[in-house]
């Protein structure tokens, strides 16, 4: 049987790994569309812990629960994703979260949702320099470089790391995408970067950016 | 003379210090080093900052012990010179000259499930070594601060309490204002978690870091209305940080906070004093808008 999105959500914001991944293997099972169940499921979840959060209803053991119970799926649709990826082949894309920021949990979806859009992800974790990036960029030949700060004295690290692109010398310059909570179309306009301003937003535009 | 316990029960308000790592890193100390190192090894300018303080109007100084867990020192290798850099931290404070030297001791930097891998034991554990080192060292209080889980402010109380009998401890909690009011992140509701903790047996209990005195003199008149007969001490920031042209600054001016804190020494808090971004000036500011000679 099919789950319905609405379960797989609702087990994210519940912060219930187990069901999560019980669902999750339902979908593959099934034949479901595991881009749908991802998009309308459990990251539509994951968006309503953040409103729950913003609300001031959830706290930080709120929100670990349900980024686990996001990645408890994840950790099963991921490898029936890449199989049944019909997107293969868009490129690779060096992601991580600048230098001086732990922030995990946003740039882990986008990472989750690019993979899902057929990109080969190379996530390096949180507290990237600008070096690392671009260095992994070059070795990896890669497409996008995707860069989240979620800190006002973080985000700085984003225009350097347009600067260093911009430097270094690549075969194929790749394009530069910047997120994160404190960043916008203006701060992306102002250091020469593309912007998404959540992780479905990220896919989409990184979509646009590689056809 | 009286003892700290005295004074923060029976007043005035008691007038503390600001912030300690931002004052070093003017010395030189290197972002990211451990600033308790130079309790051993730049003892001259630990003392130099406190006596800043010190001159500036604040009575009691707080050690510079606030990573002195040896949970925290383990990260840098040091766990092992825990009493060390404790008794180090004390006889520092104590060389500048104040009316009392409050033993500071700051958080593990740990989380307890499902956010991270903490254990209430071992911290205990910690607690107990940190607070024996600083009370065997002289200290004439200690102030537990920037928690931000209340369950390891009720570990670090009972530890701190049992290890150091004879001293009184205060507690201080770490809020953000949340659209329902101020919590932990953790989300204990601030006014009820500082309930908790003088029912733990905090000497004092209260609130620093993390929010402006602006809204520190909000949350502040909340618990100070709430909570008669509970002694109370806020330490808020100077403002956020935010990135200027020459890195890192805080948005408030000693005269602004000195404004904000102020009525909350007449509404009867027991001690007051300033966290992150804040230095001598704000110390300053504040005894004088308090009438301090």
């Amino acid at each position: 049987m099919t789950p319905d999105p609405a379960a797989m959500s609702e087990a994210v914001v519940q912060g219930d790994a187990a069901l999560a991944a019980r669902l999750a293997r339902a979908a593959v099972d099934s034949g479901a569309d595991l881009v749908g169940a991802v998009e309308r499921g459990f990251a539509a979840g994951l968006r309503r812990v953040g409103e729950l959060w913003e609300a001031g209803d959830y706290f930080l053991p709120e929100l670990v629960q349900g980024a686990e119970a996001m990645k408890a799926a994840m950790a099963v649709l991921l490898p029936a994703l890449r199989e049944g990826s019909t997107g293969a082949g868009r490129g690779r894309v060096v992601i991580g979260t600048v230098a001086g920021d732990l922030h995990d949990i946003g740039k882990g979806l986008v990472a989750v949702l690019l993979s899902a859009h057929g990109f080969e992800v190379h996530d390096l974790g949180t507290d990237v320099p600008v070096e690392a990036f671009v260095a992994r960029a070059r070795e990896l030949d890669a497409r996008i470089v995707a860069a989240s700060a979620l800190l006002t004295t973080t985000m700085q690290a984003q225009r350097e790391l347009v600067r260093a692109v911009a430097a270094a010398s690549f075969t194929r310059p790749p394009l530069v995408l910047v997120g994160g909570a404190p960043t916008s179309a203006a701060w992306a306009r102002e250091i020469g970067a593309a912007w998404a301003e959540n992780a479905l937003g990220a896919a989409r535009v990184a979509l646009e950016l590689t056809t | 003379m009286r003892g700290l316990a005295e004074r923060l029960a029976r007043g005035p308000c008691l007038r503390l210090d600001g912030g300690l790592g931002t004052m070093l890193m003017a010395r030189g100390l290197p972002p990211g080093a451990p600033p308790e190192l130079w309790n051993a090894g730049r003892t001259a300018d630990v003392t130099a900052v406190h006596r800043a303080y010190v001159e500036a109007g604040s009575e009691a100084v707080q050690t510079n012990s606030f990573g002195g867990h040896p949970a925290r020192l383990l990260r840098y290798g040091l766990a092992e010179r825990c009493e060390e850099l404790n008794d180090a931290a004390v006889s520092a404070a104590r060389a500048a000259g104040p009316a009392f030297v409050i033993g500071d001791l700051g958080p593990t930097g740990e989380y307890l499930p499902p956010v991270g891998q903490g254990d209430l034991e071992r911290w205990r554990l910690g607690f107990e070594r940190q607070a024996r080192a600083l009370a065997a060292a002289g200290a004439d209080g200690l102030h537990v601060e920037t928690l931000s889980d209340l369950r390891e402010a009720r570990v670090a109380l009972a530890a701190a309490r049992s290890a150091a009998p004879g001293l009184p401890v205060m507690v201080s909690l770490t809020v953000e204002r949340r659209p329902r009011g101020f919590f932990t992140v953790m989300g204990d509701p601030a006014v009820k978690a500082l309930r908790a903790l003088h029912e733990a047996g905090a000497a004092a209990c209260g609130l620093n870091c993390s929010i402006t005195s602006g809204d520190m003199a909000v949350v502040a008149a909340q618990a100070l209305a709430q909570l008669p007969g509970v002694r109370l001490v806020f330490q808020p920031n100077a403002g956020q940080p935010e990135q200027g042209p020459e890195g890192l600054r805080y948005a408030q001016s000693p005269e602004e906070f000195a404004r904000d804190l102020a009525p909350l020494a007449a509404a009867g808090a027991a001690a007051l004093g300033g966290c992150c971004g804040t230095d001598p000036r704000f110390v300053a500011a504040l005894a004088r808008a308090l009438g301090a000679p």
